[in-house]
């Protein structure tokens, strides 16, 4: 086997399949770890074109309105694609918001723009002493200039802003600027007066219409499985990665089989991959320092809840300003699950069997609470305050409620590998992006071991951005392989 | 018409004077205008109390330049800095941690609390130190604008960029995570003593409306490790007979070159004579007219007040409403019959004439933050100490003492607004926490002053109290500092200019703002 990719993720696929496309032998193990089978993400549309997804039935769900936001007297304030119906909402609230909402959008689509085209490729390395890569540094430069003055200013001003500042410069209303800034924290351990929040808005953001500041649903894990021209290995659980001769020699299986591969990449987060799949003594212990510092602390639980019927919205959230978002900040610094939690409820309907299903963000919820850890008692009480909380908004799910599960951070990591419930697999800010992401020496894909990279979330662009990870590292792959022939 | 001076500084700031001294050591006729009947701004020393003198604001001195020192000949003129040579923290189990200056002896300390950090203490004092001796250049630094097109930004762009590139990959990467992350996730890859992360952190929250976990904390740990004075490195000190005499100093120096300085001159607006500045209007009506004008004041009391919004273009007058100041800090001087006694080494020793930090834990200090957050004092604030009389006996009478607490969270915006009710309790607030540490510190104080933000706008005139002019925070740093496109010390009006601390490299008692402005000046031929 010449390529053995690590886990059945939407990046592991699209690095398979592209691995597969430059003519290597490749293996994907699945090993074990839950996967969504409908994604949350924007897809790159080269990796559709490339891969041909829309002809193998790539279904992007993008609801209108796209959020609905629970007002606290039981209003809601819905969101459009369409901007004349989203001012006439926003109108209704603030019509001086409304007024700006359109040069709002626009000036962020054009921010999101840019960040779009960093996560379509490797991440620069400002370090670089390649001409191309100074070349595509150059480029990304005139790309914002090309906006004029005041694109490269809102581009440096707007990046280290904490999202609550940028919000309060365009906005009143604290209903949209509760919306909007939730956006700013989804997955983070921060709130929203954190400095550097307004760059997860513009990453929720990206590859969407001007105006939509949520990321779409598509079924892209289900069509990558069927997609031919890779193998995929059921139930293989992975003991550890050999490494020969500070090279990659394969990996070995929980039953003791070894499957010997030139390459292999892993999906998982960095931390398991390198520090206990490979033997440490590989690494540089300076290394193997700054790989265990990777912040990737969990704060979000998931609630799925089925109901008898139709909840009534799409997506609803609950955070009606940014004050209500902070405090619930707040609470996860001292480790405690957040009083009035942010809650962001999408109804599924794709999902089978004859309920309807709800998917509950609820954040925060942190990995490591004070006073002991995780237990049933805590799961059922946030259930019920989730439920609770959601039934003042839309009183379906009250009386509806048949079944709900709860999963905290710690369930999370166990189900779906996420390292302390981290769904980022390495929290999204600005000291862990781009060329940091998730540390200087692992940005560009490869590992201080030959022939072993990282294709998961944990790389640049990261989260969020379906497939783009995994593209970017199997151009790097490609590269490195025919570097080696060539030599 | 006759314009008897080259240029009229408003505010004798220790920024305007350093610019108006540059100005006039380059020969240029210059006249400084201070509101109050006393120069320095915010570095000033006053006998608040009979017998008693206070640096009544800015009490230490740091990252004072050293050219600035050598150029103005600052000793000659009075200035006499003594070292600050220890950090004491309190803690409430009765245990302390100090910090000497002397790396060896703080390793021995560490290793009291951990091990650990110990060992990682040797590491992270090198490294910290490289990077400060990198990043120390970019203060002196006019800003290049990477929104130009003039071939002279891409120019000192691409030096600063290939300054950058020739740290090396491992203090490249450490100075992007200086600038982006918290100091409290920064020092927690290093350290686990509490104590240690807290005092460390809290330099980085000073002035700003900042927690140790808000991200962009990190960066001032670096400002430790630069404060040089007189070529000493990483050294904070007094400036013998309290702040005002830096600025005293910087005044004489001005004066020798021959700068003229009137106090008691209040500056109501800034005189425009067809777009462009010609000299200022005192709040008396009196009219004095100068080839260029420089304000030391913030941006927003230069642009919005003296200038005024309808002088200024539409996108200008935006981004400066956009600009934030909300200060946070507050200040109490004691006047003390007896030196504190503490309880985790009590009596007099060496701790006594270095500082004393009440920040025992990371959450403390984020708890105090979490109140002001939400427009509060905090109940249990953070505490910066330092007893000026304990090395220089003369800001006292024989016997007693003067002690200055700088004090945080006190945000402006306080919930019901700033009253002499409120202003006493938070005061209280301060004495109580103290007294936690200090037992007898009650029964010593002899008279107290307490200051709020508030009593900072209205006193000095500073926006909202803010001590730097304006958050240090990085949407409002170096060329974006105050507005993008205006951080070379020039404006949008024709020949005023801007020396205050609202300009890069902002806040502390540095000068370099003063400097660089004059610098500016002179290069457009004032």
């Amino acid at each position: 086997m010449s390529a053995v990719v690590i886990g059945v993720g939407v990046n592991e696929l699209v690095a398979a399949h592209y691995l597969a496309r430059v003519g290597q032998r490749v293996l994907v193990l699945d090993h074990g770890s839950v996967t969504d089978e409908t994604a949350t993400g924007w897809i790159p549309p080269r990796v559709v074109r490339n891969l041909e997804l829309e002809r193998a039935g790539l279904v992007i769900q993008s609801h209108d309105p796209w959020v609905a936001a629970a007002l606290p007297d039981g209003g809601r304030l819905e969101l459009w694609h369409d901007m004349g119906r989203s001012v006439e909402a926003i109108r209704r609230l603030s019509p001086r918001d409304a007024e700006k909402w359109p040069e709002f959008c626009t000036r962020m689509a054009q921010l999101a723009g840019v960040l779009e085209a960093l996560y379509t490729a490797p991440p620069p390395d400002p370090l670089t002493r390649a001409w191309r890569d100074f070349a595509r540094l150059a480029a990304i430069g005139f790309g914002i200039r090309r906006h004029g003055r005041r694109g490269v200013e809102d581009l440096l001003r707007v990046l280290p802003m904490p999202v609550a500042d940028l919000l309060d410069d365009w906005f009143e209303c604290d209903a949209l600027k509760g919306v909007l800034g939730a956006a700013g924290i989804m997955h983070a351990r921060h709130g929203p007066r954190a400095s550097g929040t307004a760059f997860r808005l513009l990453h929720e953001h990206v590859g969407n219409p001007a105006g939509v500041f949520r990321q779409p649903r598509s079924n892209v894990g289900r069509v990558l499985q069927g997609l031919p021209g890779v193998e995929i290995r059921r139930g293989a659980e992975i003991a550890r990665i050999t490494v020969r001769e500070e090279r990659v020699a394969g990996v070995v299986l929980a039953d003791g089989n070894e499957i010997p591969a030139l390459v292999v990449v892993s999906g998982l987060d960095p931390r398991r991959t390198l520090t206990e799949l490979v033997d440490p003594g590989w690494l540089d212990p300076a290394f193997a320092r700054t790989v265990r510092n990777i912040r990737c602390r969990g704060v979000v639980a998931r609630v799925a809840l089925t109901l008898e019927r139709e909840p009534g919205f799409s997506t609803l959230v609950v955070a009606p300003s940014l004050d209500y978002l902070e405090r619930a900040a707040d609470d996860a610094k001292y480790g405690r699950i957040s009083a009035a939690p942010y809650l962001e409820a999408r109804s599924d309907r794709s999902r089978g069997g004859g309920g309807h299903c709800v998917d509950v963000h609820a954040q925060y919820a942190p990995y490591a609470l004070a006073g002991g850890g995780w237990n049933d008692t805590c799961r059922a009480a946030l259930g019920r305050a989730v439920v609770e909380c959601l039934a003042q908004h839309a009183p379906a799910i009250a009386a509806a409620t048949v079944e709900q599960s709860v999963h905290s951070p710690r369930d999370l990591e166990q189900v779906y590998g996420y390292p302390e419930g981290q769904a980022h697999h390495a929290e999204l800010a600005l000291d862990q992006a781009f060329w940091m992401r998730p540390v200087p020496d692992l940005a560009q894909y490869a590992t201080p071991i030959r022939g072993l990279y990282l294709c998961g979330m944990a790389t640049h662009p990261g989260a969020g951005v379906n497939g783009a990870s995994g593209a970017n590292a199997a151009r790097a792959i490609a590269r490195d392989l025919a570097r080696r022939r060539n030599a | 018409m006759r314009t008897p001076y080259d240029a009229i500084i408003i505010g004798g700031g220790h920024n305007g004077l350093t610019c108006a001294a540059y100005l006039a050591r380059a020969g240029r006729r210059v006249l400084v205008l201070e509101r109050r009947e006393c120069v320095g701004g915010a570095a000033v020393s006053e006998q608040v109390f009979p017998g008693f003198t206070f640096s009544v604001f800015s009490y230490v001195v740091s990252l004072l330049r050293p050219e600035i020192i050598r150029d103005l000949d600052l000793p000659r003129h009075g200035l006499h800095i003594l070292p600050l040579e220890s950090t004491l923290t309190p803690l409430p189990n009765g245990d302390y941690l100090a910090q000497w200056d002397d790396h060896d002896q703080n390793r021995h300390e560490l290793a009291r609390h951990s091990l650990r950090d110990a060992e990682a203490y040797d590491e992270f004092g090198r490294l910290m130190h490289q990077m400060s001796r990198a990043v120390k250049p970019l203060l002196g630094l006019i800003p290049p604008d990477p929104a130009s097109l003039n071939p002279r930004d891409w120019f000192e762009l691409a030096r600063l960029g290939s300054h950058l590139r020739g740290l090396g990959a491992t203090r490249f990467h450490a100075l992007h995570k200086l600038l982006t992350m918290s100091s409290a996730d920064y020092l927690d890859e290093w350290f686990e003593t509490e104590a240690l992360k807290a005092t460390k952190s809290a330099s980085g929250i000073i002035g700003t409306l900042a927690g140790p976990r808000s991200p962009g904390t990190a960066y001032v740990l670096l400002h430790h490790y630069m404060g040089e004075i007189d070529g000493v490195f990483r050294a904070w000190g007094f400036a013998k007979g309290g702040n005002g005499s830096v600025s005293g100093a910087i005044a004489g120096a001005a004066r020798s070159f021959g700068a003229e300085i009137r106090t008691g001159a209040a500056v109501a607006h800034v005189l425009l004579d067809r777009g462009r500045a010609a000299g200022v209007v005192l709040e008396g009506g009196e009219e004095i007219r100068a080839k260029r004008v420089v304000s030391g004041a913030d941006p927003r009391r230069t642009f919005l007040e003296l200038v005024g919004a309808d002088h200024l273009p539409a996108e200008f007058a935006q981004a400066l409403e956009r600009f934030r100041f909300r200060g946070a800090s507050g200040k109490v001087n004691l006047a003390l019959g007896e030196l504190p006694s503490f309880t985790c080494l009590p009596g007099n020793g060496p701790h006594l004439r270095g500082a004393i930090s009440i920040s025992p834990s990371v959450d403390y200090l984020e708890r105090a933050f979490d109140e002001a957050k939400y427009g509060e004092f905090s109940t249990r604030p953070y505490l910066d100490i330092v007893i000026p009389s304990a090395i220089d006996p003369g800001m006292a009478p024989p016997g007693k003492h003067v002690m200055s607490i700088f004090v945080q969270y006190a945000p402006y915006h306080l919930n019901g607004g700033w009253t002499d009710a409120r202003r006493e309790a938070f005061g209280d607030a301060v004495i109580d926490t103290l007294a936690q540490y200090a037992p007898n510190l009650k029964s010593a104080i002899l008279h107290r002053q307490v200051i709020t933000p508030a009593d900072i706008e209205r006193t000095v005139g500073l926006t909202e109290g803010s001590i730097f002019q304006g958050e240090l925070t990085l949407q409002q740093m170096f060329w974006l500092r105050p507005v993008p496109g205006w951080a070379k010390y020039r404006t949008p009006i024709r020949r005023l200019y801007q020396c205050g601390a609202g300009t890069h490299p902002g806040g502390g008692v540095m000068g370099a703002s003063g400097r660089n402005a004059a610098l500016a000046m002179l290069e457009d031929g004032a």
